[in-house]
């Protein structure tokens, strides 16, 4: 016996099993939601997209598309259903449809998220007077955040492809740089008045930036349920420094 | 095999390491084998076939009401490891059994002790319903009345209807205690073998896979009575049916090839097992 044989994880973790059916159902789960991860992260950029530029068609084509993501949110949830009546997972099997059923809803809520600057795009289309709505540097902040919120969703769908502790990690660091975004953003709409705002224009503007950044929490909840199924570890609600300080330690 | 684990504190997320060998006797086991208050302990335990050695030095406890569960596939040694708790291996040609095997601080290989009451003290239920041809009330009053047990009718009756009661057969089958034990369905004569284990007062019974001929309603029966038998007995069971293992025990240990590869709490060994074999043998990886 093998003393390496104790080190987790190793390998395709969803793969190996004897029946090979298994693997081909966890698969489709996973497949699922990573096929709702890329929907959501187009979404979010087409929504901002036409948040900055103020394209009403473009807000329209993000709420039109929205159901896609909802739809294959049901689809995953059938397949949680399915996975666990037919395999009865265990330890790790267990972890990954465990973590998967409540990936997917997080994605789902970051498709909302991205709905939600669509429509709040549109209600600034029908607030907007004369002229652009977006002065550059709040064009430039809102960017910044959706580079950021993107980024981070974009690494935690990454991550869900193998489940990856150093890719979750990274998220993890990126929390700050999120957060600091977002708050300069709330203080440019704070300050907003100066540049030809109204309070309620600044006020939609502000639930849009709160939209991105929760993109970004999502994407942090998703790097935990990565982290979960690794490790077998629940990680949430932990001290984020003395988590990502000890896993760095471990190697990771 | 020095198996360095890490703890996590849940509330800081601080992690400390653990060297498990330290409080480990076997070589090779993940987990603790030893429990507070243990019924049967058993140290680096070695049990050869001739020169093919079936267990490696396996050590462990089994504690008092608890149901601890053996699994691992076939040719591993759990059922071997089994019926060294009992010596049913003396019946082996060829077997030599290893080690320390005590039953409340009396080594059961002890040259002195007789191993016909220490099979009253370990009872065996086995994977297929062996009633004695013999009425159901001649099944159960059997071990009593050879270990002398009762003093008179009117006691052995009262007995057989306890472990009856116990067993939860009595009532389907006191009308009926003349007739054949061989009469009864698979699930029915399963629970009359172990009302014949349970009449001779036994500390530990011994289950090798005792569900494996019985149907999902007798399977669940007989599961549920494990459950209730928890409270007066020491359960050791050997089953195929991870289900089974996860449903009906406390704690869990899994063999691979006469190794004792991993011991713990049965939650722990079901959703986060430490070694990898475990892992790969519970979620259907294995081979």
């Amino acid at each position: 016996m093998s003393d390496t044989a104790v080190d987790k994880p190793a390998g395709d973790l969803m793969a190996g099993h004897t029946v090979r059916r298994y693997d081909q159902e966890l698969a489709k789960l996973r497949a699922i939601i990573l096929q709702m991860g890329e929907h959501v992260i187009e979404q979010t950029q087409a929504a901002v997209a036409a948040l900055i530029q103020g394209d009403e068609p473009q807000a329209y084509r993000v709420l039109d598309r929205e159901p896609q993501i909802d739809y294959l949110s049901l689809d995953a949830d059938e397949e949680v259903f399915r996975v666990i009546a037919r395999r009865q997972p265990t330890a790790v099997d267990l972890r990954i449809v465990l973590a998967l059923s409540k990936i997917a809803g997080e994605v789902e809520r970051a498709g909302d998220k991205a709905a939600r600057i669509a429509r709040q795009t549109l209600e600034l289309r029908q607030q907007e007077q004369d002229g652009e709505l977006l002065v550059e540097p709040l064009r430039v902040a809102f960017q910044t955040l959706d580079d950021k919120a993107c980024c981070m969703f974009e690494r935690s769908v990454r991550a869900v492809t193998s489940f990856d502790v150093t890719q979750a990690l990274v998220i993890f660091e990126d929390e700050p740089a999120l957060y600091a975004a977002a708050s300069n953003l709330r203080d440019l709409l704070g300050e907003s008045g100066d540049d030809g705002l109204v309070p309620r224009q600044a006020i939609t503007l502000f639930h849009c930036a709160q939209a991105l950044k929760h993109i970004g929490t999502h994407a942090s909840n998703i790097a935990e349920q990565v982290i979960y199924v690794a490790l077998g570890q629940d990680v949430r609600y932990r001290n984020r420094e003395i988590l990502i300080e000890t896993l760095r330690h471990r190697g990771y | 095999m020095n198996t360095m684990v890490e703890v996590m504190d849940k509330t800081t997320g601080a992690i400390s390491s653990a060297d498990l060998a330290q409080d480990r006797p076997s070589a090779a086991t993940v987990g603790d084998v030893t429990v507070a208050d243990p019924r049967m302990t058993c140290r680096d335990v070695d049990v050869w076939y001739g020169a093919k050695q079936a267990i490696k030095g396996v050590s462990l406890d089994i504690g008092k009401n608890e149901v601890l569960s053996m699994i691992g596939p076939s040719g591993c040694g759990k059922s071997t490891f089994l019926r060294c708790l009992n010596r049913m291996n003396d019946t082996i040609d060829g077997c030599r059994v290893t080690g320390s095997i005590k039953l409340d601080e009396q080594d059961i290989y002890d040259k002195a002790l007789d191993p016909v009451p220490l099979r009253a003290q370990v009872g065996m239920v086995f994977q297929k319903p062996n009633p004695f041809p013999k009425s159901i009330y001649e099944n159960v009053a059997y071990g009593p009345r050879i270990h002398g047990l009762t003093n008179n009718k009117a006691e052995l009756d009262e007995l057989v209807e306890s472990s009856l009661r116990k067993a939860g057969l009595w009532n389907e089958v006191k009308d009926r205690l003349d007739q054949p034990g061989t009469g009864l369905s698979g699930g029915q004569q399963q629970r009359l073998c172990i009302a014949r284990t349970i009449a001779v007062s036994p500390e530990v019974i011994l289950m090798d896979e005792p569900c494996s001929a019985l149907d999902p309603i007798a399977t669940a029966i007989i599961e549920e009575l494990i459950d209730e038998l928890r409270a007066n007995y020491s359960i050791a069971i050997v089953t195929h049916s991870m289900q089974q293992a996860a449903r009906v025990s406390q704690r869990t240990a899994y063999f691979h090839l006469g190794d004792l590869i991993e011991v713990g709490e049965t939650n722990q060994i079901f959703t986060n097992p430490q070694h990898r074999l475990t892992e790969d043998y519970i979620t259907g990886r294995f081979g």
